[in-house]
């Protein structure tokens, strides 16, 4: 019924090209809440094991992008500190990216290793959860910082006019969270990140951004470095939280929640986006709809939705827009009598006499 | 009066069973004409800050405001519920809502008092100023 009214070309034109222009969305640190004691009361233990981090602030609204933090170790304020930088969740197409830092005095490395520490991705999700409760434990030299980069900030950004990465994306939430530790006054001396991509020129950026920090990008830096491995277990510790309980804001009702791992080879996440699909909305803002797994599946399934930015080839876009192209002048019939053009004032506001339904 | 001689008649009487929907115009063409999940999808993803409203469709982010149909009028939406079979029949359309207000959507740019659809409002009113009897006044 509404979308009569949605789309139906009625008194005012929707097929609106509003030409606003391309503002690059930053992405909105909407909370920082250093957490004195992780042990706070509100945390629902709502799934195995102990929930040792609380994520109350993110699920308060999980369509933007959230910081996170433990309090800042007294001692990381006066003694040189290395910082280590992970992500995790960066290939799924459901949930969040999750970008997390740890870091502790440059003196204390040796403690950090004996935590054993290890590379998030050989661990179990026990072992994981294991390990973040002696990261907690040990929170009078090691401080955590996440930016979670919900798979809303991640399809708005990847989708918007001036398109913003992935790639930017996370290496601003990794700039991002660095600089938060520097404002917070660790004495931050050495950053160890992890990456995917090339590691020479996000080195030389980073390096050129800190100025004062020895940075040092390397692949599998999470096996390599344990500062790095902690940032890992971090941020793969709340994305697994965060998509074990995401919480919907769409008013879905009785919601199907086998949605697996959120990879797009993973069955049961195939399946899901397969059953969830809503053939005009698409889906829930859980899915990341610039993935190619989504886009595929709403050009095929879905019905078809068209932005005035949307590249089209320029005849037809020249129709659309009704000014022609220059080929459309060999197939144009002669006018007959002459069209007198509306004012600027009616063009401007879209408005448009009508003689007929 | 259409160009081609037929007439569409507009059932008033429907006006009283129209129903008042929130109605949404988004700067997309969706290319369906039906119903719609809209509350489950869509409202109860708007997110009001401030009086700042914003809300995605399709991966898109949009920034919305609420518009007012000008003053003494009011807004419809008319459904056909048996198209003519040739441009020569007549046409009979029903209301099927009503609406004084509604809500518009930018692609990602905040909505201001310059954009289209709001400077749209007015015309009624100039239209009055210009074409109105001046014994009105």
């Amino acid at each position: 019924m509404l979308v009569n009214s949605l789309s139906e070309p009625g008194a005012w034109p929707v097929e609106t090209c509003f030409n606003a222009h391309a503002t690059k969305l930053k992405v909105e640190v909407e909370c920082v809440c250093p957490r004195a004691n992780s042990n706070t009361s509100d945390w629902k233990p709502s799934w195995s094991g102990q929930r040792t981090m609380d994520l109350g602030d993110f699920e308060a609204d999980n369509s933007v992008s959230c910081r996170l933090a433990s309090a800042i170790p007294e001692v990381c304020r006066s003694e040189d500190c290395c910082l280590g930088i992970d992500e995790a969740g960066r290939g799924p197409v459901l949930g969040p990216m999750v970008y997390g830092i740890s870091f502790c005095p440059i003196s204390r490395k040796d403690d950090l290793k004996n935590m054993k520490v290890a590379d998030s991705k050989t661990l179990s999700e026990v072992e994981r959860e294991t390990l973040f409760q002696k990261l907690d434990e040990a929170k009078s030299f090691v401080g955590w910082a996440l930016q979670i980069l919900s798979p809303n900030t991640i399809s708005t950004s990847m989708l918007q006019r001036a398109k913003y990465n992935l790639n930017a994306l996370s290496h601003d939430a990794a700039i991002g969270l660095v600089q938060y530790t520097l404002d917070c006054g660790v004495q931050l001396k050495e950053v160890f990140v992890d990456t995917v991509g090339p590691a020479e020129k996000y080195q030389e950026k980073l390096s050129k951004r800190f100025p004062g920090v020895e940075v040092t990008v390397r692949p599998k830096a999470d096996s390599l470095f344990p500062i790095v491995s902690a940032a890992s277990i971090c941020a793969k510790v709340a994305r697994d939280h965060v998509v074990k309980s995401w919480g919907f804001v769409e008013d879905l009702g009785e919601v199907d929640t086998d949605y697996g791992s959120g990879y797009p080879n993973d069955p049961k996440t195939k399946s899901w986006l397969q059953k969830s699909l809503d053939p005009v909305f698409g889906y829930p803002q859980f899915v990341r709809f610039s993935w190619s797994t989504a886009k595929t599946l709403l050009d095929t399934r879905a019905v078809p939705v068209r932005w005035d930015d949307d590249e089209e080839d320029g005849e037809k876009a020249a129709a659309r827009m009704h000014c022609s192209s220059m080929l459309s002048y060999f197939s144009r019939e002669k006018p007959g009598g002459s069209v007198r053009e509306t004012h600027r004032f009616f063009s401007e506001r879209r408005l448009q006499s009508l003689d007929s339904l | 009066m259409s160009s081609n001689g037929s007439v569409t008649l507009l059932q008033l009487g429907s006006v009283v069973q129209a129903d008042k929907p929130q109605v949404h115009l988004l700067p997309c063409e969706i290319e369906q004409d039906g119903p719609a999940e809209v509350s489950r999808y869509f409202t109860s993803a708007v997110k009001d800050r401030k009086h700042e409203m914003s809300v995605s469709f399709r991966g898109r982010g949009l920034k919305g405001q609420e518009v007012s149909c000008p003053q003494a009028y009011t807004g419809l939406v008319l459904k056909e519920d048996h198209k003519p079979t040739t441009d020569q029949e007549d046409r009979t359309v029903r209301v099927s809502s009503v609406f004084h207000h509604f809500t518009y959507w930018n692609l990602e740019t905040q909505p201001t008092s310059d954009d289209a659809v709001v400077m749209a409002m007015a015309w009624p009113e100039l239209a009055e100023a210009i074409h109105g009897s001046v014994d009105d006044r």
